[in-house]
């Protein structure tokens, strides 16, 4: 069947931070240059941009390609076109989080910067005023955090963040899954072969190894730093989520002890990347980080707040200080919790779940397309084998 | 050679017994490394009528050249051959040293022993050897004789007729009259400038088609050199160059009415432009849906719209989007296009359509912002000086650009939607051979150039054309303007699809050209032509049914012993010497000069001749 052009579609794109893709000749300098279109079933980023090109929406939906890169620049800094392949891949992994996203939101704060921002502001207010409202005794002769914000009442309001983002974040996951490998029944997968694959996405989740094959412009340094803020945020998620009774103390443990120690170590995994980032976009020298959207700003500003308020909670309460730490804690909050509840489902957050599940799901589809291809050989070929 | 001394033509008589110098080149081993050219030069002395016979390594050399010079003085020779390469490299160079030693350059002769023997024979230099002792007396014997020839000269009318008004005809004639040339520019139509009239904004300046035009046309009116001839048609030529008799039909007189005038010029240059390809009705929806336009039907929509606005509009419509195909006339395939009527298949690339697209593509963008373009092409031909430009600013300006193969063109039907009229079918092979559905208000289709018309001439003068209908040169590089009528230029499109810019480039091409034989008084022509032996000849008028040439061969009546006699009659400017007529004449009255019978029977004695029985 004739796929039918639609002319808005890479306009559509060019919302989502797309850049040049009318100057795209298609030539497949990009594809042939970039050291990863080969093992990611060919044609991108060339597909890709074609796809746009010609506004073929579903195909687009349908293919793994964006998840695949790594933005290394290489297809920008060669296109003789300057038609920039490489920010065309990073604006589809934008329109592609909005498009599994349900509820529009991400869309919604993608092509608008005023939205993300008073979203984040509202959930802030609501935090804070919760706090305001609800504050266990402040107890001011010494440090008592608990008393003023008692952790089985955080714990549970964790809990219930958790279980509601996760919602958002599994229907995505759900949809991209469903649009890659269901909708267009081109082959029969057996459900072993998802099981089978499943360490891959955990491998990826932990290492993003696959990063390693990307092309020049330091991508090793580069996924160094990335995989320090990784290993930075999953112990902060782990301290916060499931041991914060241990975590959330009034008790002065000696600075080696490792609830400390550990802490730290988040701290420093997260702050130090950010600030990083942060001063590259700032300079605009890697190619990565020529364009910076308004989201890419306001998740890098976010964490690295969340993480900078986390740590003063801290040396306030060592310090003790009491009403500076309450007052810090309840502020703490009010940037940590907005930070997740429009980060993880609807914008750029919700790559550390996409990414993994796009290398397991682009295992499965070559597992499967194996498997179907020797289920398909004629008898009479196996025999003569 | 062009200075023959005529009276080295008067002064040399027929000899009783001829002296002829043989010269055999070694060609610094090229020939000698094989023929054995000492034992050729000592065989050939054995030649009746051979005087000198003598070796040199580089006989074209000054040394080898001066040789000949002083032999011909000091042994009195009156007949050269020279043993060497093929006369398309030095006949002229050894003309050219029998002459400075006033002999007739027509008593020379050429044998290609380097071609003809060493190296097609290279692994027989035995066998090698007594070929070129074969050739050698054969030319002998053809020299032996030869008479004394002089280069035929016809007066030359100094006056040009261009045939076409168009920016060619228009440039041809203007660079003519500077240099003091007079011109007849004959022109159909009632008005100077041609094709320029159908264009809007020229590339690659964006000047106006119509500028330029009146620019050309204020140039040559104002010229007293230039008499333009509008309304009219070249309806008969005869003659040769120097001489061509032309006819001209039209209603140019004062009186406006038709009439004819006669003429004679020196040139013709073939200015007749060319015609766009009309799609056959049915061919990408032509004529069957009125949306459905040529590039010429878009660039007087183009030129007409003078109301800037949003999106283009077209006979009340408003048009939201529009698809341009390429190659439509051009690049045919075999099997799947429909030849024309003269069932003739396009399959050249007409070169201009490309950048013209693109072109029309960026006047509608910048110009209706909200109409969307399209762009169906085969490959994006944008080859000239600032065109590919065209092409980078078309995807800059959102272009969206389609690629099929010309084995399988895209389909246009009538889409009856509710919104777009045409539905455009592709299989873009930049989407991997994917086929895409297009709807849109408009299709524009890119027509390629056709030849243009000019039977008559073609027809009288015999102008070759090519396959794809053109008028061919007879060298596309070394002799690009020339056609192989002598006198007869081409200028412009007549020759082939070119954009204006290489028009005119043509067209100053062929007014120097034309210049360039202008430069005598008298035209000059090679001598070998036929001739009639009038007291042999009986008037039976056998050779004028094979001569092919129109004017070359003539019965005329003429006195002999008061009767009135039919005598056959050669008019040397038209005879082209290919002999049709010599081997058909019962009394063999007729004959090519340089090339009589007699001296091919002389060649073939020579050929036979047993010169060396120790070889034998």
């Amino acid at each position: 069947m004739a796929g039918k052009f639609n002319p808005d579609l890479h306009l559509d794109i060019t919302g989502f931070g797309g850049k040049d893709i009318d100057m795209c000749m298609n030539c497949g300098t990009c594809t042939t240059i970039c050291p990863m279109s080969e093992d990611s079933g060919g044609g991108f980023p060339r597909r890709v941009i074609r796809l746009i090109q010609t506004g073929q929406q579903s195909k687009l939906e349908e293919t793994l390609a964006p998840w695949l890169c790594y933005y290394c620049g290489d297809c920008t800094t060669n296109c003789p076109r300057q038609a920039n392949p490489a920010e065309t891949m990073m604006a589809s992994r934008r329109y592609l989080t909005a498009r599994y996203d349900f509820t529009g939101l991400a869309k919604l704060f993608y092509k608008s910067a005023v939205a993300e921002i008073l979203a984040i502001i509202l959930v802030g207010l609501f935090v804070t005023g919760l706090f305001v409202a609800f504050h266990g005794p402040m107890v001011l002769n010494k440090v008592e955090l608990n008393t003023f914000a008692p952790v089985h009442a955080v714990e549970l309001g964790d809990w219930i963040m958790a279980a509601v983002l996760s919602f958002f974040l599994l229907a995505g996951a759900a949809r991209m899954t469903w649009w890659t490998l269901g909708r267009k029944k081109m082959f029969r997968i057996s459900p072993l072969i998802f099981i089978q694959q499943i360490p891959v996405f955990f491998v990826h989740l932990f290492t993003q190894k696959r990063w390693k094959k990307c092309g020049s412009h330091h991508s090793g340094i580069r996924w160094m730093k990335h995989l320090l803020l990784v290993s930075g945020y999953l112990s902060m998620l782990t301290l916060v989520l499931i041991l914060l009774r241990w975590f959330q103390t009034d008790k002065v443990y000696p600075f080696y002890y490792p609830q400390r120690l550990w802490g730290y170590y988040a701290t420093i995994a997260l702050l130090y990347p950010t600030v990083d980032f942060m001063i590259s976009r700032w300079r605009r020298k890697e190619p990565i980080h020529l364009f910076s959207e308004a989201s890419d700003w306001i998740f890098l500003v976010m964490l690295f707040l969340t993480a900078l308020t986390g740590i003063m909670v801290n040396i306030f309460r060592v310090g003790g200080l009491p009403m500076a730490t309450y007052l810090i804690y309840v502020i703490h909050l009010s940037i940590a919790v907005p930070m997740l509840v429009v980060e993880v489902p609807f914008s750029k957050w919700s790559h550390i779940m996409y990414r993994p599940l796009s290398i397991y799901l682009y295992g499965v589809k070559q597992a499967a397309m194996r498997a179907n291809r020797a289920a398909d050989e004629p008898a009479s070929e196996k025999v003569a084998a | 050679m062009d200075n023959i001394d005529e009276n080295v033509v008067r002064d040399a008589a027929m000899p009783t017994t001829p002296r002829v110098g043989v010269y055999i080149c070694r060609c610094g081993g090229n020939i000698s490394d094989v023929v054995d050219t000492e034992h050729v030069a000592e065989i050939c002395r054995l030649i009746p009528g051979v005087a000198v016979s003598k070796v040199h390594t580089f006989m074209c050399s000054d040394p080898g050249q001066q040789t000949i010079s002083d032999d011909i003085k000091q042994e009195k020779l009156d007949r050269v051959v020279v043993a060497s390469c093929s006369p398309f490299l030095h006949e002229l160079t050894f003309r050219g040293a029998v002459v400075r030693s006033k002999m007739n350059p027509y008593l020379y002769e050429q044998v290609n022993i380097r071609e003809q023997c060493s190296w097609a024979h290279k692994h027989d230099p035995r066998g090698a050897t007594a070929k070129a002792i074969q050739l050698i007396s054969a030319a002998v014997g053809k020299v032996s004789r030869a008479t004394p020839l002089a280069k035929i000269r016809l007066p030359n009318h100094r006056r040009a007729l261009v045939v076409g008004g168009g920016p060619a005809g228009m440039k041809v004639a203007a660079d003519l009259a500077a240099c003091g040339i007079s011109v007849v520019l004959v022109e159909q139509s009632d008005r100077l400038g041609g094709k320029l009239h159908t264009l809007n904004r020229l590339f690659p300046t964006g000047q106006a088609a119509i500028q330029l035009a009146a620019k050309m046309e204020s140039q040559v009116l104002a010229d007293p050199k230039i008499e333009i001839l509008l309304n009219s048609k070249v309806t008969k030529v005869s003659g040769f160059i120097g001489n061509f008799e032309v006819g001209i039909h039209g209603n140019f007189g004062p009186s406006g009415k038709t009439t004819e005038i006669h003429t004679t010029v020196g040139v013709i240059v073939m200015a007749t432009g060319f015609k766009p390809y009309v799609p056959r009705e049915g061919e990408f929806n032509y004529k069957k849906h009125p949306t459905v336009l040529t590039t010429v039907d878009f660039n007087s929509l183009l030129a007409t719209q003078n109301t800037e606005g949003r999106t283009l509009r077209y006979e009340g419509r408003s048009i939201g989007s529009i698809a341009f195909i390429h190659c439509v006339g051009s690049r045919q395939v075999d099997g799947v296009h429909t030849p024309g009527p003269d069932g003739r298949l396009n399959t050249y690339c007409s070169r201009v359509c490309c950048t013209t697209v693109l072109n029309q593509a960026m006047q509608v963008r910048q110009r209706f912002p909200e109409t969307r373009v399209y762009d169906l092409h085969q490959d994006i031909r944008t080859y000239g000086r600032g065109h590919e430009e065209y092409y980078t600013d078309a995807s800059r300006a959102g272009v969206v650009f389609f690629r099929y193969h010309g084995d399988e063109p895209p389909t246009v039907t009538n889409a009856n939607g509710p919104t777009s009229p045409l539905r455009i079918n592709v299989k873009d092979y930049l989407s991997w051979g994917e086929e895409l559905e297009l709807e849109v208000d408009m299709v524009v289709l890119a027509v390629g150039m056709t030849a243009g018309p000019c039977e008559t001439l073609v027809d009288q003068l015999k102008l070759p054309r090519g396959e794809d209908g053109f008028l061919q040169e007879i060298h596309p590089k070394l002799r690009p303007v020339e056609i192989s009528v002598n006198g007869v230029l081409l200028a412009g499109t007549s020759q082939a699809p070119m954009n204006i810019q290489e028009t005119l480039a043509a067209a100053g091409a062929a007014a120097v050209k034309a210049r360039a034989m202008f430069t005598t008084e008298e035209v000059e022509l090679n001598p070998y032509v036929a001739q009639v032996d009038t007291h042999l000849c009986e008037g039976s008028g056998v050779c004028l049914t094979q001569c092919e040439y129109d004017g070359a061969l003539a019965m005329v009546e003429t006195q002999e012993n008061e009767h009135s006699v039919r005598k056959a009659q050669v008019n040397p400017g038209l005879c082209v010497g290919c002999g049709a007529c010599v081997a058909v004449c019962p009394t063999q009255a007729i004959n090519v000069s340089g090339w009589r019978i007699d001296q091919y029977d002389a060649m073939v004695d020579g050929l036979v001749r047993d010169v060396e029985p120790a070889m034998v």
